[in-house]
């Protein structure tokens, strides 16, 4: 409106201080007053409600595993995963509690280790060991089952935990399902006789087009000793078994960060896909013969 | 037992073709070839040969058009050719219907435009070559129009009808077509239907070739409304509906290809301060299209593959006289073409395999030209065409555009800007030579399977093909020159042409992609050739040694080469038509002799065979009767009388053509 009115008059912009200025803050002030008040109102109400209420507790958006408490530390554990956890890769969320208070705790000393017991003998697996600080309250990490449980034996999640000075120690017995395609892969190193568990990690949601690829590498140097490898390059080809076509423009995954590879792998249709991995030492062929299959 | 009331239908029935040509003999049912119309009644060559030609009733409009100097038929099966101008492929030629965008649903272009009409639907066909005008739409190649039949008006309530019946023996195939019309002085409606049904057709060696049958329906509904003497309304509704059509020279049949097509026009005539007509048209379409392998033996694996196409687009067009001697026509077009297509196939033990072959896409298109025609003197006449186009295409879905970035594209515009220019003149030099020079600039943009193809199996060179959203849109430059010679017994016409094709596109074998059809041979990715050359000549000539005899012969040639000097692929060969007719009161006889060259020169980046050379003779005669209150008309004759054993080089596949076929066809008006 301003505009319009200004080249008829032929007047200089107004300063604040000029009628214009002012006939258009009352304006305002008329029109929106009830709305202005409204805001102001409710922003007291919200910021004293902050101060006296405790807060309804933000549900935590996975399924939830198990849970029990760690007696000398004073904490309550509750394992948690995106789905029951099957044999490969499993993302898994720890929510800890303050025993007696109920309050969430953020910070602390957060170990694991999964152990199978086959009776005779007993085996660890690889484990990513959640950090010291809670994102969202919750500790994550991540465990590869090797197996799942069954009559061959069962498996538990030992967790150890340092709460400020207090220390406890907690065992969840875990049920792992077979997963229905295979997501672990495991192979003797032609160069060294090394031996390497590959677990699948990407694409969890596959579609036709480009997909996120990427695996995990863990050395196998004891029955309890599963470090993250780094030292492997990673060849990706993708195949149709059915059709015997694979498809363009894949990037071959590449380590990132504690033995994870990322790449990217292409599907130009749904269906049954063999993503085969080559895997070398250097210049030598360390494994040629590595594939999961993807079936969507 | 399908016989019984087959025949009575027809005995019931009476057909359009059959009607527009008997009744309205006056009307523009010609093939108008670098359109100029100033000039008075006079019919040019074009028509000429379209109207000896198209007076055998039992021949189709495919039948018809093959035989036209400018055009050639792509066949895939003995159903659904595909018109092209001269060496231009499907994707330089604009098919249009009634001035509308109509696209085929299905990737492997098993279904031009048409094969949704019947000749019951048309009125004419309008083939403009490049060097003429582009009006309707940019192309490199020129544009085919069919124009549809429109329902008449008439003083006194009229009810009028035809019907057609027809039996091919070589493929024991039959059609009947009923038109009904209708018309006061205010409005006139008129009905068509068609139906057809082929068995597979027998070749020159004797032999049934599977796969080559067809069934199908077409109805329409033509109405006419005069809002006053001169302005009327139009409303076209046509549904098309074929099913179980075998296409012998590809690796699938079709299950079922249905169209839906509807237009309101606008037209007003006359209107004073210059104008003579102003015409605008609302339209919309919709096609539907499904690949099935089904019924074929020892298929690998079963896969469906359907497809979509829906258009709606409007256009305005007016002309009018802006001085003496001079006249303007201004049009301006927009539409917008949806596509999609999917393939599945299904393996025991694996989820469904699904891809989209043409990933969902959108194209949005508008234009604007201008024509300008100037009669300079009385022997010479100027005409100036101009045309601009802007499209812009996209992938619509995520999942389409999913598909792509396989290939890394991430959704980057797609548009084209076209300008097209094109300057003809015409120039009695002596009494008896009339000629015609133009020159033209055009272009074209790439079409949806060109840019977005997904994967889309070409069994003519046997490659999974790519698009590529990165091409360049290809432009051409063109030169025409016609000479027209006539003396009262001879009708003489001979054009020679060449056209520079700028980035010309066409697949080109990648080693960097594996193929996804089983038995392809590789993978080819649409690309822009630096240039092509398109040349050629064509000639026709009609000669009256008496009032009673015709003698007819058209005579085309064509010469292509890409940058690298070799030949581009589905050239046709030298071919010539002679025909003679003789007609003897109301019957007719004629006797007609079809030779083509061998085409020793292919293109062996496609992977083209070489098609030797043929023979063919025809038999055909007719006639016209009248008995009170109705008119008859019976044709009859023998294709390919000495059985040859032969195919065209346009034809895919190592098919044979139809062997002897002996026809017969009933019509009747009333």
């Amino acid at each position: 409106m301003l505009c319009l009115y200004m080249p008829e008059t032929g007047m200089l912009p107004p300063s604040p201080h000029s009628n214009y200025y002012n006939a258009f803050n009352s304006f305002v002030m008329k029109r929106y007053f009830p709305a202005l008040c409204f805001i102001a109102l409710s922003a007291i109400v919200t910021s004293c409600s902050k101060d006296n209420i405790e807060p309804a507790p933000v549900a935590i958006p996975h399924q939830k595993i198990a849970d029990g408490f760690a007696i000398g530390a004073g904490v309550k554990v509750e394992l948690y995963a995106r789905k029951a956890l099957s044999t490969g890769y499993n993302t898994v969320y720890f929510a800890l509690y303050d025993s007696i208070s109920k309050a969430p705790i953020e910070k602390a000393q957060l170990s694991m280790l999964p152990m199978m017991d086959m009776g005779t003998m007993k085996h660890s697996a690889p484990a990513e060991q959640p950090g010291t600080a809670a994102k969202d309250r919750l500790f994550t990490g991540a465990l590869v089952f090797t197996m799942p449980s069954g009559e061959m034996g069962s498996w538990t999640v030992e967790v150890n935990i340092t709460n400020g000075t207090k220390q406890g120690k907690l065992i969840l017995p875990v049920t792992i399902a077979n997963a229905p395609a295979a997501r672990l892969k495991s192979f003797v190193s032609k160069v060294d006789n090394a031996k390497f568990i590959v677990a699948y990690i990407e694409p969890s949601a596959p579609k036709v087009g480009v997909n996120d690829m990427e695996i995990a590498i863990f050395r196998s140097k004891s029955m309890m000793e599963f470090p993250a490898d780094s030292s492997l390059s990673v060849a990706l080809t993708p195949e149709m078994p059915t059709m015997g076509h694979g498809s363009p423009n894949n990037v071959d995954p590449v380590h990132i960060t504690k033995g994870h590879y990322k790449g990217k792998v292409n599907f130009t249709m749904t269906g049954l896909w063999y993503l085969n991995l080559d895997f070398k030492a250097g210049a030598a062929i360390s494994n040629d013969n590595t594939f999961f299959e993807v079936n969507f | 037992m399908k016989v019984i009331p087959i025949s009575i239908l027809c005995l019931l029935s009476v057909s359009t073709v059959y009607a527009q040509r008997l009744v309205k003999e006056d009307t523009v049912r010609t093939v108008l070839l670098q359109e100029v119309k100033v000039t008075g009644k006079q019919k040019n060559q074009q028509q000429n040969l379209f109207q000896y030609f198209s007076a055998n009733k039992a021949a189709t409009t495919e039948d018809v058009l093959a035989r036209l100097p400018e055009l050639s038929m792509v066949r895939r099966g003995s159903y659904g050719m595909e018109p092209v101008i001269r060496s231009f492929n499907s994707g330089q030629v604009n098919l249009l219907l009634d001035g509308m965008r109509i696209h085929g649903a299905c990737t492997d272009k098993m279904d031009p435009a048409s094969i949704y009409v019947e000749p019951a639907n048309l009125q004419s066909i309008e083939v403009r070559t490049n060097g003429g005008s582009f009006l309707n739409g940019s192309s490199v190649g020129g544009s085919i129009n069919m124009k549809l039949a429109e329902a008449t008006c008439h003083d006194e309530r009229v009810f009028s009808g035809t019907a057609n019946s027809g039996y091919h023996s070589a493929a024991r195939s039959y059609y009947q077509s009923l038109n009904l019309n209708y018309a006061t002085y205010k409005w006139g409606i008129t009905a068509t239907g068609t139906y057809r049904k082929s068995n597979n057709y027998r070749d020159g060696s004797g032999k049934r070739v599977d796969f080559s049958q067809y069934e199908k329906v077409n109805y329409s509904i033509h109405g006419k409304y005069m809002l006053n003497e001169n302005t009327y309304l139009k409303l076209d509704l046509l549904a098309d509906d074929g099913w179980n059509i075998g296409y012998a020279a590809l690796p699938m049949d079709v299950g079922y290809a249905n169209a839906r097509i509807g237009a309101l026009t606008f037209v007003k005539e006359n209107l004073g301060n210059g104008w003579q007509k102003l015409e605008a048209k609302l339209y919309a379409n919709q096609v539907k299209h499904y690949m099935d392998d089904t019924h074929r033996p020892n298929v690998p694996i079963h896969m469906d593959m359907p497809g979509k196409s829906a258009t709606s687009g409007m256009y305005a067009e007016g002309t009018t006289s802006i001085g003496r001697n001079q006249q303007l026509t201004l049009r301006a077009d927009a539409s917008v073409t949806a596509l999609k297509a999917s393939m599945t196939m299904y393996q025991e033990g694996t989820s469904p395999m699904y891809m989209l072959t043409w990933p969902d896409n959108r194209q949005v298109q508008s234009g604007v030209a201008a024509q300008y025609l100037l009669q300079l003197d009385s022997i010479t006449q100027l005409q100036v065409s101009a045309r601009a186009d802007y499209s812009d295409f996209s992938l619509t879905t995520q999942e389409g555009k999913d598909h792509l970035a396989v290939f890394g594209y991430n959704g980057q515009a797609v548009n084209h800007f076209i300008p097209s220019v094109s300057v003809q003149l015409s120039r009695n030099l002596h009494r008896n030579l009339k000629a015609t020079v133009s020159l033209g600039m055009n272009g074209r943009t790439p079409t949806a399977s060109e840019l977005f193809g997904f994967y889309l199996f070409n069994q003519f060179d046997g490659y999974d093909y790519i698009g590529n959203p990165g091409l360049k849109q290809e432009t051409a430059q063109q030169a025409e020159l016609t000479l027209q010679w006539r003396k009262s017994k001879w009708k003489v016409q001979a054009t020679g042409y060449a056209s520079r094709v700028s980035n010309y596109i066409i697949g080109k074998y990648d080693p960097k992609y594996s193929v996804m059809t089983a038995g392809a041979r590789g993978v080819k990715v649409y690309e822009n050739l630096g240039h092509a050359l398109l040349t050629g000549a064509e000639g026709s000539v009609i000669f009256n040694p008496v009032p009673q005899t015709q003698i007819v012969s058209v005579l085309k040639y064509a010469y292509t080469r890409d940058n690298a000097g070799n030949a581009l692929p589905m050239i046709a060969p030298l071919r010539n038509i002679t025909s003679v007719k003789q007609n003897i009161h109301r019957l007719w006889l004629q006797g007609e002799l079809e030779t083509a060259a061998a085409q020793n020169r292919v293109s062996k980046a496609a992977n083209e065979k070489q098609t030797g050379e043929f023979y063919l003779c025809h038999f055909r005669m007719g006639y016209n009767g009248q008995a009170k209150g109705f008119r008859w008309q019976l044709n009859g004759g023998v294709e390919n009388i000495f059985d040859a054993y032969y195919r065209e080089h346009l034809d895919w596949g190592n098919i044979a053509r139809q062997g002897r076929n002996f026809y017969l066809q009933l019509g009747i008006g009333f």
